[in-house]
């Protein structure tokens, strides 16, 4: 047999061990704790600090942001990069996602939130950027500008107009970026930050079963908003409290802190007037109450809220369901969220004739 | 076959072994950088959070310390600050030692009373041995002031203000709830 020249030798010997060093090193980085991979990189220390504080404390960084090469060659670039950074100094001080990144982190929350993710899905909130960009009619009856994609769009890295084309109110509009179009606009971190304070649920005590409601202390709610501007996230509970005026009044409102991230977006008029611009607070029969007690927080599905009060509490003594709102149809004049008892009685409130409502146990509703 | 042509199984471990070890001390040598890069010595944050404390004191609302004000200045000086570095270096020290010589202690340590004094002196300029000839305390006291009140008042980007404290003190909503405009729509 012929022989192999020597500097080739030399070659398949470093070669091999380039890959076995390779693979070990992957294999360790993948296996090893937070502590002696990801962490020892000292931009990344801060977001591990507060993984340890969160929630998902017991799961692996790669749970959610994969492995180098889970995520593609575009991944491996770049934590090449954040290496060169790292050592160079060149680097920001604490690294943050761009919007593919965000998405990609999407796709695995759904892998362990499915239901969320559904309900999600199911309702506006998962609305693309072709539904909310290229809509003729808002397009057309006003101007694009940078302030739409605090509400939608608020990972996309670059301006209004780096994304649409033209920024006018002529159309016919089209979206710069190729893949851009079907990715959604209000992704999950939208309304979630994952490193934060959090603890991962408790079991119960079970000896005595009445102690357990005592024991689920007022925990933080598990929503924040994040805020485009800044690039940080802000917990519901320190977002403003919306507080509209009707007139000179100012609206009862809930103080569900849940739905400061709502009114974040379903925003009235920098004057706070009630029902301008997207405002929804409820008033009329149903002021005081929080988005929440009707919408889901995912689907925003409020079908089988109405259940939650009714008909417990009832004037009319009728099904609230089937009475003339736009829950029953969406052509009424009678929007849920701003009916009052004069819009439908106009010559006044009825005196009562007791109960027309029937309830299950034969009894009458009030 | 050339024997010597091939690597024993031997061999091949060992020099994995040899390589795969290798990146352990890789690993270690990442970790030997320091876990915080930031400006400040944790004694150095001491001082500024003590001062900070001085200059905007805690009442319904918080303090400069609690305010942020140490991980602003820590977070600039390795940023847009880094040119303030070595007056900060040469301020902190002569606080402390000044103090030391005066007072036997470090300013951390002094009542708040002789704390606002000796910051009085540094602002009003009359302190001019050693370090800070050439008006310097009044110099480093003037940045330190501006520095603080960026802090206090930014924007938590920064560093500072954590939660807005300072926005809501002041009945700033932030973010503002402004609605879009749906002109025509
Ligand atoms: C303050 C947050 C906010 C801003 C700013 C904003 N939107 Fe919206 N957008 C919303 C909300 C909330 C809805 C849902 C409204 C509803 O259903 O009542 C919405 C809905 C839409 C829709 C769905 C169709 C419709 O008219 O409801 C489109 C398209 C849209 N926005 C485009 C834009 C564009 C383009 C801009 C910039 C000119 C913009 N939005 C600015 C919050 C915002
Ligand atoms: C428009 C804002 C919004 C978006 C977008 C959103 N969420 Fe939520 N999420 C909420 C609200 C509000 C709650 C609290 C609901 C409640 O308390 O019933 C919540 C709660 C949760 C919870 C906690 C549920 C529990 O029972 O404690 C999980 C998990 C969650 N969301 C996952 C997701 C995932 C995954 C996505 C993306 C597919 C997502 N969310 C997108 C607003 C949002
Ligand atoms: C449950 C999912 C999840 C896990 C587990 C997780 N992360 Fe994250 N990470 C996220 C999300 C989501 C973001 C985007 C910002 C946010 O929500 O906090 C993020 C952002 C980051 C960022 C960018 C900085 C920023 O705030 O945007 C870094 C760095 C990071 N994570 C490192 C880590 C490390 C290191 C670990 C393991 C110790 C880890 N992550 C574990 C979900 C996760
Ligand atoms: C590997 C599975 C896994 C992934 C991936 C994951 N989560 Fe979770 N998440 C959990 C578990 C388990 C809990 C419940 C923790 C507990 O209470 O013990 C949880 C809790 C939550 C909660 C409510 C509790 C809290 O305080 O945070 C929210 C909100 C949430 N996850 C959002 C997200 C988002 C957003 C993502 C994607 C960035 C994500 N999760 C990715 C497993 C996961
Ligand atoms: C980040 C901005 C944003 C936030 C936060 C937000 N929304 Fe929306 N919402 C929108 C947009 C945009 C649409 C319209 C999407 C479309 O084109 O269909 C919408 C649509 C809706 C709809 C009508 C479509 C449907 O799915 O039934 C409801 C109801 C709704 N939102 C309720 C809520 C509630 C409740 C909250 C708080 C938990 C909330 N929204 C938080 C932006 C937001
Ligand atoms: C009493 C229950 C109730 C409350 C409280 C409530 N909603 Fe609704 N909402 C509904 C029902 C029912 C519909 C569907 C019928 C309709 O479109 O009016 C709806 C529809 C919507 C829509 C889509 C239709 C539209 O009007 O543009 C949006 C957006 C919306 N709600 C936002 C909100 C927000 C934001 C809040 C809190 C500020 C809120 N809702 C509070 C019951 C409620
Ligand atoms: C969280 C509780 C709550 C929920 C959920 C709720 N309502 Fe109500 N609703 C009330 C209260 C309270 C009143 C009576 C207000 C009063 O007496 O001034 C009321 C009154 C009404 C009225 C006026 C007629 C009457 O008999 O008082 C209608 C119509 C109505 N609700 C429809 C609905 C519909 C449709 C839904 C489901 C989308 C719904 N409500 C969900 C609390 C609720
Ligand atoms: C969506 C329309 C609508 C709204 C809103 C509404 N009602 Fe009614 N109400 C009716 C109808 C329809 C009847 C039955 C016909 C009638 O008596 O006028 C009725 C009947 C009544 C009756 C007579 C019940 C009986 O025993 O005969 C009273 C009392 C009454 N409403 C009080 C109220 C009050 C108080 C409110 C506000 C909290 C209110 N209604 C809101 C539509 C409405």
């Amino acid at each position: 047999m012929k022989k192999v020249p020597t500097f080739l030798r030399a070659l398949t010997v470093v070669m091999i061990l380039l890959v076995v060093a390779c693979c070990g090193f992957y294999f360790y980085w993948n296996e090893a704790s937070a502590r002696s991979s990801c962490e020892s990189c000292h931009e990344i220390e801060n977001s591990s600090i507060m993984w340890a504080r969160s929630g998902h404390r017991d799961l692996p960084c790669k749970e959610c942001h994969g492995t180098a090469l889970s995520s593609g060659l575009h991944s491996l670039q770049e934590k090449g990069m954040m290496f060169v950074h790292h050592f160079t100094g060149t680097g920001p001080r604490q690294i943050t996602l761009n919007e593919r990144q965000v998405l990609e982190l999407t796709e695995n929350c759904r892998r362990c939130h499915g239901a969320e993710y559904a309900r999600w899905i199911s309702g506006g909130h998962s609305a693309t950027y072709a539904a909310i960009f290229l809509n003729d009619k808002h397009n057309a009856g006003e101007q694009l500008n940078a302030d739409c994609l605090r509400c939608h769009g608020m990972f996309f890295g670059g301006a209004i107009e780096d994304l649409v084309t033209p920024v006018s109110t002529k159309g016919p509009w089209q979206l710069k970026v190729a893949g851009q179009s079907d990715l959604p606009a209000i992704p999950c971190l939208a309304c979630h930050e994952v490193h934060r304070e959090g603890s991962p649920a408790v079991r119960a005590g079970y000896d005595d079963p009445a102690k357990i409601f005592y024991y689920r202390r007022g925990s933080p709610s598990n929503v924040q908003w994040y805020d485009r501007y800044e690039k940080i996230h802000i917990r519901v509970e320190a977002l403003p409290l919306l507080k509209p005026r009707e007139g000179t009044r100012e609206l009862k409102v809930s103080d569900d802190p849940r739905q400061q991230v709502c009114v974040q977006c379903h925003a009235p008029n920098a004057f706070h007037q009630a029902g301008t611009g997207d405002d929804r607070t409820p008033r009329g029969v149903h002021e005081g109450l929080s988005c929440l007690a009707c919408h889901d927080g995912h689907s925003n599905d409020s079908r089988w809220s109405c259940v939650n009060c009714h008909p417990a509490i009832s004037n009319c003594g009728l099904d609230v369901t089937k009475m003339n709102t736009t829950f029953a149809a969406s052509g009424s004049p009678h929007n849920i969220h701003f009916v009052r008892c004069i819009d439908c009685h106009t010559k006044g409130i009825p005196p009562k004739h007791g109960s027309r409502l029937q309830r299950a146990d034969g009894t009458h509703s009030k | 076959m050339d024997n010597s042509s091939k690597i024993s199984r031997r061999d091949f471990m060992m020099l994995a072994t040899l390589g795969v070890g290798g990146l352990g001390l890789l690993a270690g040598c990442v970790q030997q950088h320091p876990a915080d890069s930031a400006a400040l010595s944790e004694g150095d944050a001491g001082l500024v959070g003590a001062m900070a404390d001085r200059i905007i004191p805690a009442d319904a609302w918080p303090g400069g310390r609690e305010n942020g004000v140490v991980t602003f200045i820590d977070m600039q000086l390795d940023g847009h600050y880094r040119r303030f570095r070595s007056e900060y270096r040469k301020g902190l020290d002569a606080v402390t030692e000044t103090c030391l010589r005066r007072y036997l202690k470090r300013f951390e340590a002094l009542s708040p009373e002789v704390q606002d004094s000796f910051l009085r002196e540094m602002e009003s300029g009359v302190l001019r041995d050693g370090e800070w000839k050439e008006g310097f305390s009044k110099r480093f006291f003037e940045m330190l002031r501006s520095h603080a009140m960026q802090a206090y008042y930014g924007s938590p980007r920064h560093g500072g203000n954590p939660n807005y404290a300072s926005y809501k003190m002041m009945g700033i909503d932030y973010p503002p709830i402004i609605g879009q405009n749906r002109y025509g729509l």
